[in-house]
């Protein structure tokens, strides 16, 4: 994180005529803005270099199936070719057995699968023949991002609503039934929860009605399958964020510039919402940019429990088939997403934050 | 338990079970819903790895393939021979080698256009070009069609070898309506390889139009480009695709210009809902017709009064077994493997962890087709005489040291405890279970580095006796036989089985190596699972046979299925 107050000699690498750009707030917004998003170019690359090793150490290769008949080695050969698994995955540098260096060859797994990314190339998946790893993100991404947005508007208002008003009104009923139904939200796990609605809201709904009212356990449309694939996924965040933003606000009312706030005859309203929430929202807004990079990257037990086409449940097919093409795609997209989220927050605390300088 | 989930095709009932399942059968339409209301929604599970039915392998890929492409032959509904498609007849050439096939002379493809012998010699190269690398080349093809056999051999990145080698295949169309298919070797069962789904006829123009002209044959992205366009998917089955919602659903509609008269179900809607439980209470809310009873919900629905009205249970032509790695003391010693084979209560087995939905079975062919024969009780359960082979054989304290390979899936792990406390209890015996992730223990199996490994299990892709004694012939340890018998004997009896015309005789083969494969306890055969799967009342005549896919009761014969008014 590249927040520090005060630091001298800022821009001082910068050229001249971009140097006059970091005396101002703004152009020093930018520069830090363009410098982040260069450096994402190492920071995929890295992802890319772990998550190919790894990858590759998984045992089994993507043509063995779950279970009965297997292919015979001619196809098992045939595919390999046909995908180019039969180059090295690495090329050594440095022999050392014989001392000497290795001539170095562009054609091994791993660097043509860098020169591919650079021209935006992520090639085909295995499971799905003729298929390029771009169109199944593209297809998959949307409904997952949906969701995701969706569930993370929910996050904002309701999470941080429960937080401030438990911190408000502390030891009291209301705080205790706001922190009870964030502990039990944090604890139950989403395929519990899930599977409880669908029972709840889809099937004992639909009999007690007569098929009148009830929600549908799976699918995706714009329309009220929507409501439980939402609120599962929303409820370990609001749950966390209420419990982070009453931890928060608590510490807020107890400085001295609250109780000033107070002393002088403010208005309630001004000292929470001008005070008390600006300063107790830090730490929150903190966690809001993994959380939102969280919800639209996808759950796999929520896209399996609603039977969501989405990225989260993709990924993981992915991995358990080796789909090499596909899970360094995904990774790569997940990687931005957290990337672009960071930055995010970073430049939302200048705002947020009239002491946060950048460089 | 879904083991052998490659080639997953077979489900085999009497007629008598399904038209008191499913209502009048299918020559009764009273009460027939609106054209509009002609839709089936069935659950299908996942999303077809491919459009292309040459390169399907799995159950989910085919219930799509077989309504958008016929092949040559389909299995009659009882299963006892082929009956035609897209051929009307065929001649065999006295020496066996020759399959002459007469082709449906009004036969069209979905646009319309006739399709001629031509498109059937296209297909057919197209799903052998060893480039493109389909799954069920080998064995069935390139073992028995002429020039073939070099399959395995052909450089894939040179066009020229490539074009060679189809070139050579015994592939030909001496007119539009007669396609002619020469063997390597007489092959009684080639009429079963040619009611394979992947056997189908395609449409070069349309191809090469989808891969923007021309192509080389050793460029698979583009002999693949078609397929990935509903628009670009033209077959010449009783459906056609309408829709493709990936990894949501595919809906078909009948193919207008398809030779039977038209079907009344006017929209198929397969749904890809991965979870068995969601698909359940899509169900239960009328959101889909046809579903597979999860496993965890089968007493739920048995004890329910309207559920269980509507549900089904289908015998799947298919058998489970244990391997036994043949090649490692003390499971060298048939003794040993007799007495595993022999203290496993399988009548426990299929009510406790199947809950009723399966047939105990220590036999190697399963109930329905030909080669069904139980007389033979050498691996039946019996815990006195498993006790006194182990004894006699003195290697009680090494079988104790072997371990059972499961796969890290809960179905696995209950089944293989389930084992395990049998060979406690009965053989006084304690095998661990060596629990680990499924794609390492397909690489073990695949080396042969395992001691036991189950439950593993065939189902067919066709009721001929031929693609179950295959497996377990010397040199196929890749395929299924694990344990990798090598057997000359048996190998010669299901060699000339294979080739055998007379059918008595090649019974009688069949039955001898059943025998050997008992007796000497490659695998310890242990049950033939069922299949448990809900239909709507208003589904009726649904045509129930032994070639349906998993959980799509019926898909075989959908134009004798119809939609009943209902609210």
């Amino acid at each position: 994180m590249a927040v520090i107050a005060g630091r001298p000699a800022r821009g001082a690498l910068l050229p001249p005529q971009l140097r006059a750009l970091t005396g101002t707030r703004s152009g020093a917004l930018a520069i830090f803005v363009v410098r982040r998003i260069l450096w994402m170019v190492p920071i995929v690359f890295f992802v890319i270099v772990i998550t190919f090793t790894l990858m590759h150490l998984a045992p089994g290769s993507p043509w063995d199936k779950g279970g009965g008949r297997q292919l015979s080695d001619t196809v098992v050969n045939n595919l390999n070719i046909r995908y180019g698994l039969n180059k090295p995955v690495f090329t050594p540098w440095f022999d050392f057995s014989t001392g000497h260096f290795i001539p170095f060859r562009w054609d091994d797994q791993f660097k043509l699968y860098i020169w591919n990314v650079a021209h935006f190339d992520f090639g085909l998946s295995y499971q799905y023949q003729g298929k390029t790893v771009s169109t199944l993100l593209l297809e998959s991404w949307p409904y997952t991002a949906t969701i995701g947005v969706l569930a993370f508007l929910l996050i904002i208002p309701i999470g941080v609503g429960l937080g401030v008003v438990a911190a408000l009104r502390q030891n009291t009923r209301i705080d205790y039934i706001t922190m009870g139904f964030a502990t039990i939200a944090a604890s139950f796990p989403n395929f519990v929860i899930g599977a409880l609605m669908v029972v709840a809201f889809s099937v004992l709904a639909y009999r007690a009605t007569g098929g009148n009212f009830y929600l549908p356990a799976a699918g995706f449309a714009m329309d009220d399958s929507l409501i439980m694939p939402v609120v599962t996924l929303a409820l370990l965040p609001i749950a966390y964020t209420a419990r982070l933003t009453r931890a928060s606000t608590l510490e807020t009312i107890r400085q001295d510039f609250v109780r000033t706030a107070w002393a002088k005859g403010l208005p309630e309203r001004l000292v929470v919402v001008r005070h008390v929430l600006k300063n107790s929202l830090i730490p929150v807004v903190t966690t809001l940019g993994p959380t939102f990079a969280f919800l639209v990257t996808g759950s796999v037990i929520v896209e399996t429990v609603f039977a969501i086409p989405g990225i989260g449940r993709a990924f993981v097919v992915a991995i358990e088939s080796r789909d090499y093409p596909m899970i360094l795609g995904t990774t790569i997209l997940f990687s931005l997403v957290v990337a672009i989220a960071n930055l995010v927050v970073d430049v939302l605390y200048v705002f947020i934050d009239p002491r946060v300088r950048l460089t | 338990m879904h083991i052998g989930a490659w080639s997953r095709a077979l489900t085999l009932a009497t007629a008598g079970v399904f038209i008191a399942a499913c209502g009048p059968g299918g020559t009764t339409t009273e009460n027939l819903a609106s054209p509009d209301k002609q839709i089936l929604r069935a659950n299908n599970g996942t999303e077809p790895n491919s459009f292309d039915p040459t390169q399907q392998t799995y159950t989910y890929e085919r219930a799509v393939g077989i309504q958008t492409f016929d092949s040559l032959f389909r299995a009659k509904a009882d299963g006892s021979d082929v009956e035609p498609v897209g051929a009307t007849s065929y001649n065999v050439s006295p020496d066996g080698l020759t399959y002459t096939f007469h082709l449906r002379q009004n036969e069209k493809w979905s646009d319309g256009k006739p399709v001629v012998a031509g498109d059937w010699v296209y297909g057919w190269k197209h799903f052998l070009n060893p480039a493109l690398a389909a799954g069920y080349v080998d064995p069935f093809f390139d073992q028995t069609i002429k020039g073939a056999s070099g399959y395995g051999n052909v450089d894939v990145s040179s066009a020229s070898a490539v074009d060679a080698y189809l070139n050579g295949l015994g592939l030909s169309a001496p007119d539009d309506h007669t396609f002619v298919v020469q063997l390597d070797h007489p092959a009684a069962y080639f009429k079963w390889v040619a009611t394979l789904w992947m056997a189908v006829p395609l449409r070069k123009d349309i191809i090469e139009q989808a891969a923007g002209g021309a192509f080389a044959s050793t460029d698979a992205t583009k002999a693949e480009a078609w397929a990935n366009n509903a628009a670009t998917i033209v077959g010449n089955g009783p459906y056609k695709i309408k829709e493709i919602a990936s990894k949501d659903h595919v809906t078909l509609v009948p193919n207008p210009n398809y030779w039977a008269p038209a079907p009344h179900l006017q929209q198929i809607i397969y749904y890809e809902i991965a979870d068995g439980n969601t698909a359940y209470s899509q169900y239960q809310t009328g959101a889909l017709d046809v579903i597979g009873v999860p496993l965890a919900d089968v007493t739920v629905v048995r004890s329910d009064p309207k559920l269980s009205k509507e549900a089904i249970l289908i015998p799947t032509l298919s058998q489970y077994w244990i391997s036994m790695n043949t090649t490692r003391a003390p499971l060298d010693d048939k003794n040993v493997r007799m007495a595993l084979a022999k203290s496993v209560d399988r009548d426990k087995l299929v009510n406790d962890i199947e809950h009723g939905n399966g047939k105990s079975l220590s036999t190697f062919i399963p109930k329905g087709m030909s080669g069904y024969d139980t007389s033979d009780n050498a691996q039946s359960f019996d815990p006195a005489a498993a006790k006194q082979l182990l004894a006699t054989s003195g290697k009680k304290d090494a079988l104790a040291k072997m371990k059972l390979l499961t796969r890290n899936t809960t179905a696995s792990k209950t089944l293989n405890q389930f084992l395990a406390d049998q060979w406690s209890t009965n053989l006084g015996v304690n095998i661990q279970l060596d629990v680990i992730d499924s794609k390492t223990v397909t690489r073990d199996i695949r080396k042969g580095q395992f001691d036991i490994y189950g439950l593993d299990g065939w189902i067919g892709d066709y009721p001929d006796q031929q693609d179950w004694f295959d497996i377990f012939v010397t040199g196929s340890c890749h395929n299924l036989n694990w344990g990798c018998l090598s057997d000359p004997s048996y190998d010669d009896l299901v060699t000339k089985a294979d080739a055998e015309s007379d059918k008595t005789k090649r019974a009688s083969m069949y039955s001898q190596a059943q025998k050997k494969l008992i007796d000497n306890a490659v695998v310890a055969f242990m049950y033939q699972p069922y299949e448990y799967d809900l239909v709507k009342a208003y589904v009726k005549g649904l045509t129930v046979t032994t070639t349906d896919d998993q959980n799509l009761p019926g898909d075989g014969r959908y134009n004798t299925a119809f939609i009943t008014q209902h609210t």
